[in-house]
């Protein structure tokens, strides 16, 4: 398979410009009835406090369009009570963007229209899901070819695409449903250590996972991501001006953005069981100027367990083929030594806040605050993805 | 959403040949007038060569299977009582980077694999609880 599938982003090195100082996580749930402006909110308020910021000191906020009920300028004002300027842009939120967004805060704050960066996210699908067709499947079945030459085939919605995916996978590399679950089971583990992980009560084992039946073959319940409620909030300032903040310094090392030509058509993907991580993090790394050797902790957002192994290989973590021997038994686990992986439990069993819950963990783990911490964590990476987008964030601890 | 959703518009012009086609029997798929590429999705521009004529003309209608899911949970009512079914996608013989996304019929599935070689079959789609049919492509062993 050639790389002509999809390409890099261009982007200006921005590597050690900007830290993140603030970090908050709203309550994660299952169907709660609460809004998402209420959650980001919640969240926001949590992530200034850690940084020991007021509203009134924050100068610029993102979000993500994409679902019409995003935290944007105006929610941000109605729920502080002010009315200051605000730098606006529509191009954070989670997925993908919640790696992205760093890049485009630095740039705001390289040139002066902004000082103090707030990135949110919030979903409130659980309470949503009854008005949905097909859950957070929703969006693809309201596009026309998806509707006219998909659906009408039973390929909808997401957890038949990946499982499709999954089976090439396997049928290509060799790849096995124990594979698969290991991945399951150390986000699990990771879950059942940390406060208020959504299955932070329900251990796993891989014999539990090889029990439970199959819903989308290959896929079983737990190869998918929850669907919760809740949210999470990341502060941005200068390197300069985070020296005067009270958190340990965690600063952005080095962004990278890769593009799929087919976009969310996963169908008619060239390179079938690739994501687009294969553009986004050479540059990434090139920024940061590290080795994959340097990184101590990972986290990818993880619709399914092959899209986790899927970015574990695009990233260069292994060879393009060996995620399934690579991520076999514990070597995800956050103990292990090999590649600490989500290790809050990520969206299969922490909650499925789309990735803005993953930055924040990166961060805790960087000051070496997490639950299942990781010794002496040093860098962490975020690898965010959309289909046809993705992206790494680095992080370094200064 | 459509109101026959979850069958296709067979009015929907960008796919409206793909189902006259199958309501004769035969798999029409659009060619660039430009590169003579197949151009799929069916939106403008063509993904090699950016031109935006296309002409419709029948497919042998052999492909290979190149993946699939057995799926045994409704994710919404009008699959509930197709279960479990095989849906997948098929590359298309003449080029097999088109992949038709298909419903996969007449083969037991401890019999599937990649890649095993398939022909197009003309079957009516109808759901519980939506008004009409549609004859659309699907996909069976090829036999011999």
């Amino acid at each position: 398979m050639t790389d002509d599938w999809g390409f890099a982003s261009e982007l200006d090195d921005v590597g050690g410009e900007i830290a993140i100082v603030g970090i908050g996580d709203a309550d994660y749930s299952k169907a709660s009835g609460r809004t998402t402006h209420q959650i980001a909110a919640q969240a926001t308020e949590r992530a200034l406090a850690d940084a020991g910021l007021t509203a009134a000191e924050v100068d610029g906020i993102m979000y993500v369009p994409f679902s019409g009920d995003q935290f944007d300028d105006a929610a941000f004002h109605a729920h502080f009570g002010t009315s200051h300027d605000l730098w606006v842009s529509d191009k954070g939120g989670g997925m993908v963007w919640a790696g992205s967004a760093p890049y485009e805060a630095a740039l705001a704050i390289r040139s002066g229209k902004a000082t103090c960066v707030v990135n949110t996210f919030s979903v409130a699908w659980a309470t949503q899901r009854s008005q949905m067709v097909g859950g957070p499947g929703q969006v693809h079945a309201e596009d026309l070819c998806k509707q006219n030459l998909e659906v009408p085939f039973g390929w909808f919605p997401q957890p038949v695409y990946f499982a499709t995916i999954a089976r090439r996978h396997m049928y290509e590399f060799g790849t096995t449903s124990e594979q698969l679950g290991a991945i399951a089971v150390a986000c699990r583990r990771h879950a059942n250590l940390t406060p208020g992980a959504v299955m932070r009560d329900r251990p796993l084992s891989l014999d539990d996972y090889l029990r439970s039946p199959l819903i989308a073959d290959p896929f079983r319940k737990e190869d998918c991501c929850l669907i919760s409620d809740g949210g999470a909030a990341y502060v941005m300032t200068s390197l300069e001006r985070a020296r005067d903040l009270k958190a340990p310094i965690v600063e952005v090392l080095g962004v990278g953005v890769g593009n799929s030509r087919t976009g969310a058509y996963w169908s008619q993907q060239g390179a079938f069981t690739s994501t687009p991580q294969v553009f986004a993090a050479t540059g990434a790394f090139a920024m940061a100027g590290i080795e994959r050797d340097d990184v101590d902790v990972l986290a990818c957002y993880d619709p399914f367990t092959i899209v986790s192994l899927m970015q574990i290989e695009d990233m260069g973590f292994c060879p393009k083929g060996e995620g399934g021997p690579f991520v076999e038994g514990e070597a995800l686990h956050f103990d292990a030594g090999v590649l600490p992986y989500n290790t809050h439990g990520g969206m299969l069993s922490h909650a499925y806040v789309l990735g803005i819950a993953h930055v924040v963990e990166i961060v805790r783990q960087l000051r070496r605050q997490a639950a299942a911490q990781v010794p002496d964590a040093a860098v962490g990476i975020y690898g965010g993805y959309t289909g046809p987008q993705a992206s790494t964030l680095i992080l370094g601890r200064r | 959403m459509q109101a026959e959703f979850p069958l296709p518009d067979v009015h929907w012009e960008p796919a409206r040949e793909l189902w006259k086609g199958a309501a004769r029997g035969e798999l029409h798929m659009p060619r660039c007038d430009s590169c003579g590429r197949y151009v799929w999705y069916p939106l403008p521009p063509c993904r090699h060569c950016g031109a935006a004529q296309w002409t419709w003309t029948t497919a042998s209608g052999r492909g290979r299977l190149f993946s699939w899911s057995i799926v045994r949970h409704a994710w919404i009512p009008q699959f509930a009582d197709r279960l479990p079914f095989v849906t997948g996608l098929v590359a298309l013989e003449e080029d097999p980077a088109v992949r038709l996304v298909t419903y996969v019929v007449d083969c037991a599935p401890p019999d599937l694999h990649c890649d095993m070689p398939v022909r197009a079959v003309f079957r009516p789609l109808r759901y519980p609880g939506v008004r009409g049919e549609v004859t659309a492509p699907m996909f069976a062993p090829q036999r011999g």
